[in-house]
């Protein structure tokens, strides 16, 4: 039986980890800490057949459009239309059940 | 009698315009002033080497491309993976290239190893910008051609004319710098 007290602790700790943020949102805070500069990212091809980068950072993701240097959207054709590609679920070793 | 509906109509939009104008002037200052959360955001690079704001606000992330004024996204191109100096690939004012050129370029392509190429003709600031428009659009078809021709996959193709210089065009060197393809390989 886990003591009441491990409990109450591990909640307090869970609170703490999410409840306050602050101003400064450049660290992934809580369980598996890390600076987001070091993500790795995987390619989500839109129904266009347009590039995007897509990242699964345990309870965040994110995606971005890949572009030319111009601005345009980058459609090289690495996988099709609504596929994705690439380690974009090596970023956190927290489990993807869904 | 349409006529006159017509100018009142558009005299009453004008008036609605003003005061909707009036309106976002008088309390944009304000707004300015009143909100504001700090969100410092961090950068993260790309694959490609190109910038993105990210921010983790707990349980929610976000991401957005950290984009110049004019568009262009802010990248360190780390895969640019050729620039092919046009001197050596086309004579003055041409976009044919010869055999010799031809063996080089396939045999870049061959030795890439990646998925797919980015091509983008560059010129110096001589002559005007619309000819160099063109003519560096010319020389990127030209090199984009002899990749397709092996079989390599293009994903873009365009000519910037003069108008991202890599150097100074104002000398020599930096005239020759400035005339180029450049190559990007998707990986």
């Amino acid at each position: 039986m886990i003591p009441i007290k491990t409990i109450a602790f591990g909640l307090v700790a869970i609170t703490a980890a999410c409840g306050q943020i602050g101003d400064d949102k450049s660290v992934d805070r809580g369980v598996n800490a890390h600076h987001l500069s070091t993500m790795v990212a995987g390619i989500w091809v839109d129904p266009n057949g347009c590039d995007h980068w897509i990242i699964d950072d345990g309870v965040e993701g994110y995606a971005d459009a890949r572009l030319t240097p111009d601005g345009r959207p980058v459609c090289s054709g690495v996988a099709p239309p609504n596929t994705v590609i690439g380690p974009f679920q090596q970023g956190s070793p927290i489990p993807d059940t869904l | 009698m349409a006529q006159p509906n017509l100018n009142k109509m558009r005299t009453a939009i004008g008036g609605l315009l003003g005061a909707a104008l009036l309106a976002v002037s008088l309390a944009a200052p304000a707004a300015a002033q009143d909100s504001g959360q700090v969100y410092q955001p961090t950068i993260w690079i790309d694959p490609d080497g190109c910038e993105h704001w990210v921010m983790d606000d707990g349980a929610e992330g976000f991401m957005t491309p950290n984009l110049q004024r004019n568009g262009d996204p802010v990248c360190h191109r780390a895969e640019i993976c050729g620039v092919m100096p046009t001197d050596q690939l086309f004579a003055t004012d041409r976009y044919e290239i010869d055999a010799n050129g031809r063996a080089t370029l396939e045999n870049f392509f061959r030795s890439a190893n990646a998925f797919g190429f980015m091509i983008y003709g560059h010129t110096d600031a001589r002559a005007s910008d619309e000819y160099n428009m063109t003519l560096s659009q010319n020389r990127a078809n030209a090199v984009a051609a002899v990749a397709q021709g092996i079989g390599a996959r293009v994903v873009d193709i365009r000519g910037f004319g003069e108008r991202r210089p890599r150097a100074d065009n104002t000398t020599v060197e930096g005239l020759q710098q400035n005339r180029r393809v450049e190559v990007y390989c998707l990986r």
